[in-house]
């Protein structure tokens, strides 16, 4: 069961990507601007949020991306945010102060920010030095033995060598209320480290995918990761109650996650379904389960793939190896099941369309005709030689 | 009297039967009219209308769509009020609509001369018993693609080693290496095949004990073992195109898929297996027109002049353009078009280890037997040598009930 709780928590996280992936639907090779903003000395940490006319979302969550400080142009921030996103709005102190919504062009932009209210852009340049190319990036989440601080991370390329940040120990690792660490970092590395106490303590090198991954390092710095987010909501265990055929012998459940392919046993035919005792079979699945087949006589016959909304009980009634009706409610006319091997057969499938039926339907009749007419012939023959 | 007149009633029923099954004589001096059944793509189905609308107004060529072809071909395909005159299918029901009697060899209408100019695995790929029944337009074969965010060009691995080195180096945290649809047969057949295995050879022979073909699922079950479980279509192709595997052998209908996800793809050959020096050899479809017999005489001229511009490099070419697909006709691969798509060009590379896929009726029953076969020893942990015993037998006793 360990395995399957382990099992549970990276399905999780999938099912929470595939939420909220609607959400940020920008295409990930759209174009990207570059919006600065000058925010009131008491903005902290500001942060932007963008979105298209459609509703579309530019990121996750509110407040959005974290604002990066430009070193040199010191009072400016920084963010890239995809070119077809057509308001924004910069936000500040873990949201709790904000502008309005600000309609922006799909060029380059910087905001002046004197207050929620009071706020310029303007599309020519403010800022001094060449404007950066675009890179995109990825973020890296880390959760950390309490008494590392001043969390930071540190990215290459391998085995070029080539460095994210300029020194060592890297970029701040900002903290979330969830106790996790965040930072960005470039696609193109592949190696990283995490480290605490302004570099004095650290994790080993971790290959790594660029893909948003999820660290959680160990008091001695030893580290494991994921790439499904260890945080997504659990669901809770759902109850799958069956009526299986009368000759399926020894029913059992097999239950997985498409399309990860996750299952929740560990080998077919998966685990044998339980008597109620009030006409149903039943198995405890876990909540992210979305695919089920049920199957009898070891596994030898089975329905096809059943899909189901995860999270809700649900009932399925099997009339043979080619029909199940699932219902998310206990059905109310659910007769026990018919043995599928005295149901009758099923009406053998007629071709998408009939062309030339009619002329199918004559050639048959003219046939039985001809085989009458000749079988009359045949009998006139065979009586005139008698 | 009575008898008298009940032979001539039955001899004039057969006379108007025959006469029904001649269909109306072709009117030399009107124009005819071709009917071809598809069940293609809009793009593809476009690109042969207008290469064939050339022949207006003498011969007017009608592609009608037609889903559940194979069945309707099946109930009609000797009616000749019913039946097309062409349709344009895959290869791999050849050999049922041959055993039917309902298909004219092709090669009654476009020389051998013509037919040479095709790419060999096409043409093995449309002949059943020793005749040619269809001419091809295009194939399609699986692929070897990959992230170019997670592997990089110099990474790709050449071989099934290099293959599976990196996806122990690779495979963790949610993320794999390389994924595949592992337990579907027709999947699993490259790997058999660059064993020398089989699951059915050209003669209708089921080759799942053969000892090739375990040595290929033997070998093979390593590299499951680092794939998920559940390895059927969706999971595999979500998998990457959610940026959640770093590669994978898919068919050309993913390409345009994983470029809308943003993923950068590289495409490049099948990876050679160490053990035998062969390549992944993937099967192979080809798609292309057959002439059905009911059409064969009674139109024979329009018919010959239908494929003789379906010979034409134009169309080819026009239809990689459209939708992608590899030409059949060697000679396409010389337009400057074609030979710059990777896509085209890579299944024009994997098409000279591909191995068409079987076109005898005894296929149907191989692909269920052969799927039990791979769960059992890929995700149920079964003797591998036991269950390709018993699948053997069970494919023999099925193909002996078909005769």
């Amino acid at each position: 069961m360990s395995r399957i709780k382990r099992w549970t928590a990276a399905l999780l996280a999938l099912l929470f990507l595939f939420v909220m992936a609607p959400a940020a639907a920008f295409a990930e090779g759209d174009d990207y601007i570059l919006i600065y903003a000058q925010v009131p000395q008491d903005w902290q940490a500001p942060h932007i949020w963008a979105w298209a006319d459609d509703g579309t979302n530019a990121f996750a969550a509110w407040p959005g991306e974290a604002m990066e400080a430009d070193a040199d142009n010191p009072g400016w921030y920084r963010c890239w945010v995809p070119a077809t996103a057509t308001n924004i709005i910069i936000n500040a102190s873990e949201g709790t102060v904000q502008t309005k919504d600000q309609k922006i062009e799909a060029k380059n932009a910087w905001f002046t920010i004197a207050g929620p209210e009071d706020v310029t852009v303007s599309y020519d340049q403010q800022t001094e030095g060449e404007l950066p190319e675009y890179v995109a990036t990825f973020k890296i989440h880390a959760q950390v033995p309490e008494s590392w601080q001043d969390v930071g991370l540190w990215a290459w390329l391998d085995p070029d060598g080539t460095n994210a940040f300029e020194a060592w120990p890297g970029k701040a690792m900002a903290a979330g209320e969830d106790g996790w660490y965040t930072a960005a970092a470039p696609v193109w590395v592949n190696r990283i480290i995490v480290n605490g106490n302004g570099g004095e303590v650290q994790t080993e090198d971790l290959s790594i995918d660029p893909a948003e991954i999820w660290v959680t390092v160990a008091e001695d710095g030893s580290a494991e990761f994921t790439y499904n987010d260890p945080n997504a909501p659990v669901a809770e265990d759902i109850t799958v109650r069956v009526k299986a055929p009368a000759d399926w012998t020894g029913p059992c459940l097999w239950a997985w996650s498409a399309p990860d392919g996750t299952n929740a046993f560990t080998s077919w035919p998966g685990e044998p379904l339980e008597d109620t005792g009030d006409g149903w079979l039943a198995l405890t699945v876990p909540g992210w389960v979305n695919s089920l087949i049920v199957n009898g006589n070891e596994g030898s016959v089975q329905t096809g793939d059943l899909s189901v909304e995860p999270g809700k009980d649900v009932w399925v009634v099997v009339t043979d190896a080619e029909n199940a009706a699932v219902s998310y409610e206990e059905p109310a006319d659910a007769a026990p099941a018919p043995d599928s091997a005295s149901a009758p057969a099923a009406e053998p499938q007629a071709p998408a369309e009939e062309p030339g039926g009619m002329a199918v339907g004559v050639i048959v009749a003219i046939a039985a005709v001809v085989i009458l007419a000749a079988g009359g012939v045949f009998l006139a023959m065979k009586k005139k030689k008698q | 009297m009575k008898r008298l007149f009940a032979a001539l009633l039955s001899l004039c029923l057969l006379a108007a039967l025959l006469t029904a099954c001649g269909g109306p004589a072709v009117d030399p001096d009107g124009p005819a009219t071709i009917t071809i059944w598809h069940d293609k793509e809009d793009e593809v189905a476009a690109v042969l209308q207008e290469e064939l609308d050339q022949l207006a107004p003498d011969i007017q060529v009608k592609l009608e769509r037609k889903d559940g072809l194979t069945d309707s071909l099946k109930m009609v395909g000797n009616d000749p009020k019913a039946a097309p005159d062409m349709y344009f299918f895959a290869h791999d029901k050849v050999g049922v609509f041959a055993e039917m009697g309902i298909l004219a060899p092709i090669t009654d209408f476009v020389d051998e001369k013509t037919l040479a100019g095709y790419l060999p695995m096409t043409i093995k790929a449309a002949t059943y018993k020793g005749e040619v029944y269809q001419l091809p337009l295009y194939f399609e074969t699986l692929l070897y693609m990959y992230n170019r965010l997670y592997m990089s060009d110099e990474e790709v691995p050449a071989t099934t080693e290099e293959l599976y080195a990196y996806m122990e180096q690779t495979t963790q945290g949610g993320h794999y290496g390389f994924v595949e649809q592992h337990s579907t047969a027709y999947y699993a057949a490259g790997w058999l095949h660059a064993f020398g295995g089989y699951i059915l050879d050209s003669e209708g022979n089921p080759g799942l004990d053969d000892p090739n073909t375990i040595r290929a699922l033997e070998y093979h079950k390593k590299f499951v073992s680092l794939m998920p479980t559940e390895g059927e279509y969706a999971t595999v192709n979500t998998l990457f195109r959610e940026g959640k595997a770093h590669s994978t052998i898919g068919g050309p209908w993913l390409v345009p898929t994983a470029r809308e996800a943003g993923i950068d793809l590289g495409i490049a050959p099948m990876p050679v297996v160490d053990e035998t020096g062969s390549p992944i050899a993937p099967y192979s479809g080809v798609q292309g027109v057959h002439v059905l017999k009911v059409a064969a005489e009674r139109k024979h001229d329009a018919i010959a002049k239908v494929l003789e511009v379906l010979t034409g490099d134009s169309v080819g070419t026009a239809i990689a353009a459209a939708s992608g697909c590899a030409p059949a006709r060697e000679t396409c691969y010389q337009d400057p078009a074609v030979a710059e798509d990777e896509m085209v060009m890579a299944m024009y590379e994997t098409a000279q280890n591909a191995v068409p896929m079987p076109n005898v009726p005894e296929m149907d029953v191989m692909w269920t037997v052969t799927e039990n076969l791979l769960v059992e020893v890929n995700m149920q942990g079964a003797d591998l040598q036991t269950s390709a015993n018993a699948a053997q037998q069970q494919a023999l006793d099925l193909i002996k009930q078909m005769q």
